[in-house]
C-alpha cells in the first residue's frame, strides 16, 4: 500500500527531527501525527510541491518551533564561546557517556543550529533540500552549521581539557 | 568549480570532514584541492572529523512502535471495493452525497445513465486511486509501483 510505504520511508526521519528538537517523546509523536495528517489532506493537490521529505520537514519544524515558542518565549542564550583545544572526546568516555554527552550538548544549542545539525549532520540531507525545508538560503544554513560545530567542538574541547 | 583554501575550510567547518557530506557541486573541486594541499588542512579535518565521530556515537530513543499503525489510521481510507453496483453508481452520480434540490435532478438522470456507466471498464474512483497512488510513489522517489517493489525485494 502506497500511504504505508510513505511512512515507513520518511516517517522516522521526521520523528528523529521532531524528537532532536523537543527532546520530549509524546510531543516529538503529536508533530509526527500532525506532519502525516497535514500531508494526508495535502496529497490530492500534491503536483507542483516539493519532494515529500523536504515537505515533510518543513512542517515538523514549524509545529516544533510553535511548541517551543509556547514553552520558552525568551530565547534560549547561546553557549559561552571558550578557547579552542585538542579534541579526542571519544577516548575517554564509554559509548553511552559519548552518547547521552553529545546528544545533551546538541540539545543546548539553539534551535535553529539544532534543526540544520539534525537534517545535515544527523539525517543526512543534502544542503539544498536542508536549506529550503528550513527556509534559509544555503548561506544561512551553512553559517549555522558553522556556529552548531564550533560551539560543539569548543564544549567537547573544555570537557577534555578539565 | 574554482575551489579556494578559504571555502574548503568553511565546507569543512560546516559539513564535516566527510567529502560525502559536502555539497555535490563543489565536492569533486573540494577534494581535488584537498589533495593537491592535504597539508593546509589536515588539523581542520582532524577536527572536524572528531565531532563526526562523536555524532555518529549519539544514540536517539527508537521511533514509537505503534506510532506508524495511528498515522496510517488517519490516512484516507480506499472506498471498499464490494459495495455494489447501486453504491458505485450513487458515488459517480453523487460524490458528496445526496442534497436537494440538486441530488433530485441528478437523481432524475440516474436511470437513463445507469446501464451506460455501469457497464464501463473503470470508473472514476478507480483512476483517482491510481492518480493517488503514483502521487505517492512519485514523492518517494521511484517510478511507480513496480519500481518500488522491484527496489523492496531487492
Amino acid at each position: 500500500m502506497a500511504q504505508a510505504a510513505l511512512v515507513n520511508r520518511h516517517m522516522p526521519v521526521v520523528w528523529r527531527v521532531a524528537f532532536r528538537m523537543l527532546r520530549d517523546r509524546e510531543e516529538a509523536e503529536d508533530v509526527t501525527q500532525e506532519t502525516f495528517l497535514r500531508a494526508w489532506k495535502m496529497l490530492p493537490d500534491w503536483e507542483d510541491r516539493a519532494k515529500f521529505s523536504t515537505w515533510a520537514c518543513t512542517v515538523a519544524i514549524n509545529l516544533c518551533r510553535d511548541r517551543l515558542k509556547k514553552k520558552k518565549p525568551v530565547l534560549m542564550d547561546e553557549l559561552p564561546e571558550q578557547a579552542d583545544a585538542a579534541l579526542h572526546p571519544e577516548q575517554a568516555l564509554s559509548q553511552k557517556q559519548a552518547s547521552d554527552r553529545i546528544n545533551t550538548l546538541v540539545d543546548a544549542l539553539p534551535d535553529r543550529q539544532k534543526a540544520a545539525l539534525s537534517l545535515c549532520a544527523f539525517e543526512g540531507l543534502g544542503n539544498i533540500e536542508a536549506a529550503e525545508a528550513m527556509g534559509v538560503s544555503i548561506e544561512a544554513l551553512e553559517s549555522l552549521l558553522a556556529r552548531a560545530r564550533r560551539k560543539l567542538r569548543l564544549e567537547l574541547a573544555g570537557e577534555s581539557g578539565a | 568549480m574554482m575551489m579556494t583554501d578559504e571555502r574548503l575550510l568553511d565546507l569543512i567547518g560546516a559539513y564535516g570532514a566527510e567529502p560525502l557530506a559536502w555539497p555535490e557541486e563543489e565536492r569533486a573541486a573540494a577534494e581535488a584541492h584537498l589533495a593537491a594541499h592535504p597539508d593546509r588542512f589536515a588539523t581542520a579535518l582532524d577536527a572536524a572529523r572528531a565531532l563526526d565521530l562523536a555524532f555518529a556515537q549519539a544514540e536517539l530513543a527508537g521511533v514509537p512502535d505503534s506510532l506508524a499503525a495511528r498515522i496510517l489510521n488517519d490516512a484516507p481510507k480506499p472506498r471498499p471495493s464490494g459495495a455494489g453496483w447501486a453504491g458505485r453508481l450513487h458515488d459517480m452520480i453523487f460524490p458528496n452525497g445526496l442534497r436537494w434540490p440538486a441530488g433530485a435532478t441528478a437523481a432524475a438522470l440516474a436511470m437513463g445513465l445507469m446501464a451506460g456507466v455501469y457497464s464501463a471498464p473503470a470508473t472514476a474512483d478507480d483512476g483517482y486511486q491510481a492518480a493517488s497512488e503514483e502521487l505517492v510513489y512519485g514523492a518517494l522517489g521511484y517510478d511507480g509501483l513496480e519500481t518500488y517493489a522491484e527496489e523492496v525485494s531487492g
